[in-house]
Formats: structure tokens, C-alpha cells, sequence
């Protein structure tokens, strides 16, 4: 604990030492990188950001953002959400730490995804201090996501890795297209929540380096060197890995929260409380059960 | 002429002595904080006899602005006159004109709490900002608009060899044209 505090202490301190790095972008390099600008030896990033941030940034989150709740709503209303008994055992599977840091990830998430969808919609909120000030809550949400996906990364690591039954999860989407109450292959975790975990955790920790190299902007620790890249190349790398890993997690990201809330009534009760439902585990993640049975735990 | 001008920025490599008098006296006229150049002079093939090059660059003003195309709360706008500006107001400082710009030229002062970046800063061709024209908030954001008093960009204006060249595009380039065709033919 102490290690990983000074950790994040000496991230901070690196990063005001940073600005006082030679400029990398504006000094010697700026001849080398106009005469790179659109050549293939730089992969042509320049007017590749241009077209994509011009013309299908803007239209990949829209349909995004409206497109995956409007499927959730007709889920709900045609097929409907899995309803458990509520009043029968609980089984405990959260530990109060776990819930913590869920708890930090979550408010980081409620942070950064809203904030980010209006840096990317902010010419229709008229740009300024408003959108200013959601940049800067973007980056302060960074570290309270960095210092919560780190545990979440170690402690749900080995119970996130895929099986064989994963693969049958998928092929019926976890039984939620039917009303039927039939036993689900999955362990503690499902196919749907290690995607969102891999995508979370790893995905995470993509965001949060491009994002670290975008709010730095010019800075030598030696990653465009180690990388045979230029430092504006590295920032041109960043934000179009950040913005398409972007619309990928919010996507994921309300798919998590149309599940807890909505899809399976009460299931965000067992990240509050640490207990979940006996009927709902035995049902939706019936491996996890059976294990729990043949260890005796149940 | 039935076009409108396209004012463009132009420097004669043949000229310029990299004096860095324009990058100067372009920091001194719009009062530039220390971390800001809007104007750099840049050598090119340092020491190599015959080959040394120097040039003045700064934002090119481009037609297709690059950085108008991708900023995310469109703080860009094209004057008539070609002249590329933007709106610091509305700026949020993302950093995007820069990723996509070819030459380098938007630039971010550390001036928000935990040297964030503030809003971004280039070169505006002395032409101020969208604030009402030489207002006291004008200069203050954007520098001096001298092409409103009808003067040319300070840093053609000072320009000692005259390598620097600013102006309707057309014109920019019957200069520069004058200059190669007669070059070699003076004498007595």
C-alpha cells in the first residue's frame, strides 16, 4: 500500500518536472516533422486525424450514444428484465474492498464518460468555460480512475480469465433475448462482464497513457524515441487510440450500467451490499454455484 | 482586381540572413509571454557550406485550415481575407489544431492551475481576434490588430533584407517572381 502511494506520488511529481523538458514539438523538430507531415514513413497521421475527427468522430459517438441505449429500451420493453427471488439466501461475493474500489471506478466513471462526451459534442455547448472546465474535470477523474483500476485489475485478474462455457455465453447472449429462467453457463463472472472487465482494465490503462501524453503534450521521458515515433506523432497516435478505445468503453459503459439497474432488477444491490441473490447466481452464473455447492461453501 | 485578396506569408530563402528580427519583433509588438514564439526562424543543413537555409515560419494560413476542420468547439474562423483566426473565449485548450496542423504553429502557455493548458496562441497575421477591432481585450488576448490600421504584419515590416513577404497571394508571388527572373541579369 505504502509502494503503490508513492507510486502515484511520484507520478505527480514527474509530471511538473516534465514541462521543464526541452520542447520536442516547437525546437530542432519542427523541420523534420513539417517535411514528415502526410509522407507514409509517418503513416500519414497527420491528415488521417484530420479526416477522422473532421468527418466520423462526431457521428460514431452520436450513434453510439443514442443508438445502444435506444436498443437497451427496446430490450426492456419486449423482452423485459430477469426478475429473482429477493427474500430467499445471499450469497457474499464482494469483499469491502472490492466495493470501495468499484465505488472510486465508478464515480471516475461518471466523471470522465460525460465529461468526455462534451469535449467531443462541445461546439454544441458553445466551446468556452463550460467545456474548458470539463476537460479539466476529465483530467482530475484520471486519477481517481488510475488509483481505483489498478486493485480492480489485480484482485478480479484471475476470476476474469476466459473458459470454454464463455464461448456458449456468447453464442446465446446470456439468455437475455428470452423470459426463460434456465441456468446460464457462467462462473462468478460472465462472458459480457469479463469483456467489459479486459476492456475497463487494459483498455484503461491505454486511456489513461494517451491521455497522460495529450494533457503533457511536450514531454521526453523517451516513449516516442523507444517507439520510433516523433513526439507529435506520439500525440497523433494518442488521441486516435484514445477516441476510438473512447466510443468502445461508453458503450461498454452503458451496457454495464443497463444490466445493474435494469436489465436484472436488484442486481446492483451485491456491489452495495457485498450479497447477491442465491436464486440469481444459481441461475446466471450457474458454474460459479455448482462450484460453490461441490466445495461445500454453500 | 475581381477577386477578394488571399493574404499569405512568403520568405525569400535567398534573403533571409536569420537575423531573427521578425520572431522578435513579433513577440515585443503582441507582448508574448516568454514560452510563446509565434514566429520562428529555423535553419536548415546547419554549417554545410553552400547549403545553409535559412526561413521564417509561422501559422501559413492555410486555405483548407487543418486546424478549423478539427477543433471540437469550432473556435476557428476564416476571415475574407484568407486570414486564419480563432476565438479564444471559446478555446478550450484540447490541443487538436496542433496534432493536426503541418507546421507546428498553435501553441499552449501553462498558465491554468497545475500548468494546464490555456487557451491555444499563433499567429494571427496582426489581425486580432473576434473582439471589437484594437478594444483593450483585443490586445490583450490576441496582440495588435494592425491590419485593421491598415499596416502590414509587423514581422514583414521590420524585415531588414525584405525576405519576409506578406500579402494577396497573387501579388506575393509577382514579387517573388520579379525577384528569380532578374536575379543574374543586373550589371552596369
Amino acid at each position: 500500500m505504502k509502494n503503490f502511494l508513492f507510486f502515484i506520488l511520484a507520478l505527480f511529481f514527474s509530471v511538473s518536472a516534465a514541462y521543464a523538458a526541452d520542447t520536442r514539438i516547437w525546437g530542432e523538430m519542427i523541420i523534420p516533422n513539417i517535411l514528415a507531415y502526410g509522407t507514409a514513413e509517418n503513416y500519414n497521421l497527420g491528415p488521417l486525424f484530420v479526416l477522422l475527427q473532421s468527418q466520423y468522430l462526431r457521428l460514431v459517438f452520436a450513434v453510439a450514444v443514442i443508438a445502444v441505449p435506444a436498443i437497451f429500451a427496446t430490450h426492456y420493453f419486449i423482452v423485459g428484465p430477469k426478475v429473482f427471488i429477493h427474500d430467499g439466501n445471499k450469497i457474499y461475493i464482494f469483499s469491502v474492498f472490492q466495493r470501495i474500489i468499484h465505488l472510486l471506478a465508478a464515480v471516475a466513471f461518471l466523471l470522465l464518460v460525460p465529461t468526455g462526451l462534451m469535449i467531443i459534442f462541445g461546439r454544441y455547448l458553445g466551446g468556452g468555460t463550460l467545456v474548458e472546465f470539463a476537460r479539466h474535470i476529465h483530467g482530475f477523474a484520471t486519477i481517481v480512475f488510475l488509483v481505483s483500476v489498478i486493485p480492480m485489475f489485480l484482485f478480479w485478474f484471475v476470476e476474469m480469465l476466459p473458459t470454454t462455457y464463455d464461448i456458449k455465453w456468447v453464442f446465446i447472449l446470456g439468455g437475455y433475448l428470452s423470459k426463460q429462467k434456465k441456468e446460464i453457463p457462467a462462473g462468478k463472472f460472465n462472458a459480457g462482464q469479463k469483456m467489459w472487465f479486459w476492456m475497463c482494465t487494459l483498455g484503461g490503462f491505454v486511456m489513461i497513457a494517451t491521455g497522460i501524453f495529450m494533457y503533457l503534450q511536450d514531454f521526453d521521458y523517451g516513449i516516442a524515441t523507444a517507439l520510433g515515433v516523433s513526439q507529435i506523432d506520439l500525440l497523433r497516435i494518442s488521441v486516435i487510440a484514445h477516441n476510438i478505445l473512447a466510443v468502445m468503453i461508453t458503450a461498454f459503459f452503458f451496457t454495464h450500467v443497463y444490466m445493474s439497474l435494469f436489465a436484472i432488477k436488484g442486481a446492483i444491490h451485491s456491489i452495495i451490499t457485498g450479497y447477491k441473490e442465491e436464486d440469481e447466481v444459481k441461475h446466471l452464473h450457474s458454474m460459479y454455484y455448482k462450484k460453490l455447492l461441490a466445495s461445500g461453501k454453500k | 482586381m475581381s477577386e477578394q485578396a488571399r493574404m499569405k506569408f512568403f520568405c525569400d530563402t535567398n534573403r533571409c540572413i536569420e537575423c531573427f528580427g521578425c520572431s522578435v519583433a513579433c513577440a515585443e509588438a503582441h507582448e508574448l509571454p516568454v514560452s510563446i514564439s509565434r514566429r520562428k526562424v529555423i535553419t536548415m543543413n546547419k554549417g554545410v557550406e553552400g547549403k545553409e537555409v535559412s526561413t521564417s515560419i509561422a501559422c501559413m494560413h492555410c486555405t483548407d485550415a487543418p486546424c478549423a476542420q478539427v477543433c471540437p468547439v469550432k473556435c476557428f474562423y476564416i476571415r475574407e481575407d484568407g486570414i486564419v483566426l480563432h476565438d479564444k473565449n471559446k478555446c478550450i485548450g484540447c490541443g487538436y489544431c496542433l496534432y493536426a496542423c503541418p507546421f507546428g504553429a498553435p501553441q499552449f502557455p501553462r498558465d491554468g492551475a497545475f500548468g494546464t493548458k490555456g487557451a491555444m496562441d499563433k499567429c494571427t497575421m496582426c489581425a486580432g481576434g473576434p473582439e471589437e477591432t484594437n478594444s483593450a481585450a483585443e490586445r490583450h488576448l490576441y496582440g495588435q490588430n494592425r491590419i485593421a490600421e491598415g499596416k502590414v504584419p509587423i514581422c514583414a515590416a521590420m524585415c531588414a533584407t525584405n525576405a519576409l513577404l506578406v500579402g494577396d497571394a497573387e501579388e506575393v508571388s509577382a514579387i517573388y517572381r520579379q525577384r528569380v527572373t532578374s536575379r543574374g541579369k543586373g550589371g552596369a
